[in-house]
């Protein structure tokens, strides 16, 4: 939380003065604060963000912050893609075990088939020894 | 708004914006009349300004129309989903992977305990032919257990094994059986993501204790049977407790038929023996004794 008269890391960046219902200040007053609003008013703009923030309950606020963060530092990184290229590549990689999967539990099946195959005379003969 | 005296309509961003659509409207192929949501989406999220900002320091034409691709799709997210937005897909896909992880963990070991059950198996084979030792007792036919029982097995073997693979479908069923795809409209379509942060892991951790018990086989240890037939039991046992009841039942049901087999023959050897002894007792009676006491 922000000292009385100690601006929040967004109203820092945008020197101007902190006031008592900045929406920004719950969310950016920490250490990086002011380099995480920076990237997001480079990539969305602080007045989006604000207009966003103010859309949503409370509750909800800080969890939209970090994640409207996340998404704007990765588009800084990458101008292209963006976040979206994250979830490119984790797409790929679920869709590849599930192929693995697959693969592997038809496997299982035969080999379940197979061990039920074998299995028959050795169950007579346990029944058998059982007398 | 469209142009004066053209047929051609604006696009969608000039027609929000309200104003003239050029010729050279750097938007106006990415945000088509037809599809004015798309562009709302992006300028609420970007702005004009930004999203121009970023196509302008791009260099090809395929390099921004794929930055005009991934724009579209974050702003249509964030829409869908306010708080979370891609952050939460992300969180989403990650449990998916951690739950496909374990999954693929455990058909291993399932596939590894068959692989080694199978080496025991070729390695203790029993002699093709054998058969179990039949009774045989002088006029009686022979008796041989054998073909009563033949069929009984291959059932209850066939109903565990779709059990069991069914049990199997149930399990790939919670991942949708969709096929995965690097076009974006798939991750559009799924509506299992919620605005909750922790709901996907959450469920995925509940879940995960029940999918571990619940595939029954074993993971951890081989129990170490001295007998095939002891190692066999445990195995079904613990995979499905309705197909193993019934498969106990069977082998119940066919030991006690043994039993009964065994002791009819008995009995009718008995009275068999009996018969003759009473036939020779009453002819020894019927004919004169050779040797007739004398007084």
């Amino acid at each position: 939380m922000t000292g009385i008269g100690s601006p929040c890391g967004a109203c820092k960046f945008l020197r101007r003065k902190c006031v008592n219902g900045c929406v920004f200040a719950p969310y950016f007053s920490h250490e990086q604060g002011a380099a995480h609003f920076a990237a997001i008013h480079k990539v969305f703009g602080a007045s989006n963000v604000s207009k966003l923030l103010m859309h949503l309950p409370v509750a909800d606020r800080c969890e939209a912050a970090l994640t409207i963060s996340y998404e704007a530092r990765a588009r800084l990184q990458d101008p292209i893609y963006g976040c979206v290229s994250h979830i490119f590549a984790l797409q790929q990689q679920v869709f590849n075990l599930q192929e693995q999967l697959a693969s592997l539990k038809t496997q299982a099946s035969q080999g379940l088939a197979m061990a039920v195959q074998l299995h028959p005379m050795d169950n007579f003969l346990s029944t058998s020894r059982g007398l | 708004m469209t142009v004066k005296g053209g047929t051609s309509q604006a696009c969608a961003a000039c027609k929000y914006q309200r104003r003239k659509c050029s010729a050279g409207c750097q938007l106006a192929r990415y945000f088509p009349p037809d599809n004015p949501r798309m562009f709302q989406n992006a300028h609420k999220l970007f702005g004009v300004s930004n999203i121009l900002r970023i196509i302008n320091n791009l260099k090809t034409q395929e390099e921004k129309e794929e930055a005009m691709r991934t724009i579209i799709y974050e702003s249509k997210v964030r829409d869908r989903y306010p708080v979370h937005g891609c952050y939460g897909i992300i969180v989403e896909l990650h449990c998916k992977i951690n739950q496909a992880e374990l999954e693929l963990e455990a058909v291993n070991a399932q596939l590894n305990f068959y692989r080694q059950q199978q080496h025991r198996m070729s390695q203790s084979s029993p002699p093709p032919n054998h058969s179990p030792p039949h009774l045989q007792l002088g006029n009686t036919s022979p008796i041989n257990a054998l073909p009563l029982f033949q069929q009984h097995p291959h059932q209850s073997y066939n109903g565990m094994a779709s059990g069991i693979n069914q049990h199997h479908n149930s399990l790939s069923n919670g991942s949708n059986g969709v096929v995965y795809n690097t076009n974006l409209e798939y991750i559009e379509s799924k509506e299992g993501i919620v605005n909750s942060f922790w709901v996907p892991c959450n469920n995925f951790l509940a879940t995960q204790p029940q999918f571990i018990t619940t595939q029954g086989f074993p993971i951890q240890q081989v129990p170490e049977a001295p007998q095939d037939y002891d190692e066999m039991h445990v195995f079904f046992d613990t995979v499905d407790d309705r197909q193993s009841y019934i498969e106990s039942k069977d082998a119940y049901e066919s030991r006690y038929i043994c039993v009964h087999l065994v002791r009819l023959v008995l009995t009718v050897v008995v009275q068999v023996f009996e018969a003759d002894e009473i036939r020779i007792i009453s002819h020894r009676c019927s004919s004169p004794p050779s040797n007739a006491s004398t007084t």
